[in-house]
């Protein structure tokens, strides 16, 4: 379980909050969405959990255990993280890429091969055909799939996904959105996850975090923040969906 | 003309390998130690920001030095000669490529990777190591080619200093202004650098990590690795050949005619009379940089001049007593640097009042003071050195009592022609240069003893001399065997005939029959 306390992140010493008094906890086996607009700090909350930013004041447990007195590098090898962008290593191949925290964990090299085969086979690539690549050589949605596979390789228990599919096109998206689904099922890994799209939150959040300028509207099933929005902004966030849904209903 | 050249070349082809492979280790070494140090200075100037414009700035002036200043500098600095002032010269021009090529390609890096390197949980040098460094490597190598490149050129000042490479040549060309050794210096560097832009942009193309691809087939992996190892087999290759020749005694010479054509003759009889190995570092820049070369045991000797040593290395007054000069510097040359002076070679490379032979017949000229009657109407043409120095006409007026009419300050290398066209009367010549033969010109005698002595010999390490006793045997027998119109003849055989200093220095030894061998070499 991971546990946000009153935690707050300021770049300019205190002027302004990208997250402000963020408390919220991420129950063991759950996915978590945090849903926001871009700028409402929900990139920033993922990069605290995985320590690449230090919260200015709060705190993060894991397993009641504060994160900031473990060691950062260990620490991020122990967590998966599918980055905004992708972020796959432009030198390296597939294989390399999908294996690269393995050997950053000083992994055996027949163990790393067979773990980079199953981690593609997974998300749905041929590890004959395009494990030898180099990312360039490969589309869109093949890179995103990498990403997920490099973010699971080490079994991590707890998953960090930043808007992982946001650069695709809405076939491909909705696509690897339903095998995030059942992968989900199958492995039972604690996710979080950041989105600006609603129906991607609804489709795969457990729970859905709703932020908005760096504070927590509210949190909770689809229904409850759907059927009980906890503050205007969130109605109206849920509201122009809805209504854009109605009148595409009534061209067809 | 073609023959001529052919034979040229042939003639010349071991020593233009044994150049080429001076010229690589000189470049090869310095850019090996640039790439340590400037690849080094990136990576902290990327980590440290505050530290990069201080480097970059460095790096870039220490570019701005020409290239000559930064060799006499290090050349001071470091107190000798050689391939260590020049490999450290070469290593700072090269810092400035490689170092804004090392920042530019580290920071290259898209923010995105360097996030996600870091998110997977690499630790700051393992980020260094697996993304950031072979992701600007092509950047970096690019730097290095343009270092690399620009180093070959550069290197050919280095023969300045006595660091040998194909500057070799272009310094004796330019000591002997013959043009075919110019260019046997200039084209082979020239093609040097081709090659070498060649080499590391196959190189370059081998590294490029977006250019794996799925096949790796062998041919390709094969053509990879032949242009990542190509730069380093040019290197190697050359540089074996440099490092093989160990003499056992070398030769330096200062860098005109007369000083290479002692060096060669002392050379010839070292190699005829013993069976030691002779390596000839000849054209160094001066008299400093000799003496410095002669003292860190660099060279082992070479030619020196009693007066130049009194004056120049000695810092004492001149004098015009040829004995006590000679004790003087036998005595502190002993003394202070554990050298010896051998017995003069003969010749007296001093100023000399010179005139006409025309005019020396006409006018019953012999001595100096024979002109004190004429010296009114007389027109003379004296290096400016020579009109201000108190061993020159100030010190020439006060020993003869008498002054010409007329005095022109001329340039030392011109004022032969001036004489011979009749523009002077007067000059103060070099006493064994070529052109007072060439030129038909008559040098007085100096019946004052005014002019202070300038008395060539050879100037040995005790240490050689201890431990090659021979050397000393084979070089007394030139004693005494050269005076100043042979000298002038030999000077002139060079300058006016274009014959090789090598050649003459021969033919020279063999009319006195001082070489046994007669077989040519």
């Amino acid at each position: 379980m991971i546990r946000l306390s009153s935690v707050s992140k300021s770049f300019d010493g205190g002027l302004t909050y990208a997250v402000r008094e963020l408390s919220v906890e991420i129950h063991d086996g759950e996915t978590l969405v945090m849903l926001g607009s871009s700028g409402c700090g929900k990139t920033t909350t993922l990069k605290m959990i995985n320590r690449l930013l230090e919260p200015t004041s709060g705190t993060i447990e894991v397993d009641g255990e504060d994160i900031s007195q473990r060691d950062p590098v260990q620490w991020r090898r122990s967590i998966g993280y599918a980055f905004q962008g992708i972020g796959l290593f432009p030198h390296m191949t597939v294989e390399e890429n999908v294996a690269i925290v393995l050997r950053l964990l000083g992994w055996p090299t027949a163990k790393k091969r067979r773990r980079a085969t199953e981690m593609l086979e997974l998300v749905g690539i041929d590890p004959e055909k395009f494990s030898r690549r180099l990312p360039d050589q490969l589309s869109g949605g093949q890179q995103q799939r990498i990403g997920v596979a490099r973010a699971l390789a080490a079994d991590p228990e707890y998953l960090l996904m930043d808007e992982p599919f946001g650069a695709l096109d809405a076939l491909t998206r909705d696509t690897l959105q339903q095998e995030l689904l059942s992968l989900k099922q199958r492995l039972c890994k604690t996710v979080v996850f950041v989105t600006h799209d609603i129906f991607e939150a609804l489709t795969i959040g457990d729970r859905i975090a709703v932020l908005h300028k760096g504070e927590l509207q509210q949190v909770g099933t689809s229904e409850e923040v759907v059927g009980r929005p906890a503050s205007p902004f969130v109605r109206e966030l849920f509201e122009k969906p809805a209504k854009q849904l109605a009148a595409f209903r009534d061209v067809l | 003309m073609n023959a001529e050249w052919t034979s040229f070349l042939v003639d010349r082809l071991p020593e233009l390998w044994l150049r080429v492979g001076q010229h690589l280790v000189l470049t090869g070494v310095s850019v090996a130690f640039a790439i340590l140090i400037g690849v080094s200075l990136g990576i902290l100037a990327g980590r440290v920001s505050w530290i990069r414009g201080p480097i970059v700035g460095a790096a870039g002036v220490l570019q701005t030095i020409p290239s000559l200043a930064m060799l006499t500098l290090l050349l001071a600095l470091l107190q000798r000669i050689g391939a260590v002032p020049a490999i450290l010269a070469l290593t700072l021009y090269a810092l400035l490529p490689i170092v804004r090529n090392t920042i530019t390609g580290l920071g290259g890096v898209s923010r995105e990777v360097v996030e996600a390197a870091r998110g997977v949980g690499m630790s700051r040098w393992q980020e260094l190591r697996l993304v950031r460094l072979p992701l600007a490597l092509p950047v970096i190598v690019a730097g290095i080619r343009t270092a690399a490149v620009a180093g070959v050129g550069i290197a050919t000042l280095s023969a300045f200093i006595g660091a040998g490479g194909l500057g070799q040549f272009i310094n004796r060309g330019l000591a002997l202004a013959d043009t075919r050794l110019i260019l046997l210096g200039a084209i082979p560097a020239a093609l040097l650098a081709l090659l070498v832009d060649f080499a590391l942009g196959a190189t370059n193309w081998a590294l490029d990590p977006r250019r794996k691809t799925g096949s790796r087939t062998r041919t390709k992996m094969a053509t990879r690795m032949a242009a990542i190892i190509l730069p380093f087999l040019i290197f190697a290759t050359g540089g074996f050949g440099y490092v093989r020749a160990r003499p056992d005694i070398t030769i330096g010479s200062k860098n005109f005619t007369e000083q290479i054509i002692l060096g060669h003759m002392m050379a010839l009889l070292i190699e005829d009379h013993t069976n030691l190995k002779v390596d000839r570092r000849f054209n160094l820049g001066g008299t400093m940089i000799c003496h410095g070369a002669l003292v860190h045991g660099e060279i082992d000797l070479y030619a020196e001049y009693t007066g130049t040593g009194l004056t120049a290395v000695l810092g004492q007054e001149p004098s015009a007593d040829p004995d006590q000069v000679y004790k003087t510097v036998s005595r502190e040359y002993r003394d202070r640097f554990d050298v010896q002076w051998l017995d003069p070679f003969g010749m007296n490379n001093t100023y000399s009042i010179t005139v006409l032979q025309a005019d020396a017949e006409r006018y019953g000229w012999d001595k100096v003071s024979d002109l004190e009657s004429w010296a009114k109407g007389l027109h003379a043409g004296f290096p400016g050195e020579f009109v201000e120095r108190p061993d020159g006409y100030p010190g020439f007026q006060n020993a003869y009592r008498f002054e010409f009419g007329q005095v022109s300050d001329i340039d030392a290398g011109l004022m032969y022609d001036a004489i011979a066209n009749g523009e002077v009367d007067v000059i103060a010549a070099f006493a064994t240069d070529g052109r007072i033969a060439a030129y038909n010109l008559r040098p007085l005698v100096d019946d004052r003893r005014f002019f202070p002595p300038y008395h060539a010999a050879p100037v040995v390490r005790t240490t050689t001399l201890r431990q090659y006793p021979q050397v000393r045997d084979a070089l007394e027998k030139i004693a005494g065997a050269l005076d100043d119109r042979s000298m002038r003849k030999l000077n002139g055989w060079v300058d006016q005939e274009r014959r090789s200093p090598e050649s003459v220095a021969k033919a020279f030894l063999r009319s006195k029959g001082l070489l046994k061998g007669m077989q040519k070499r």
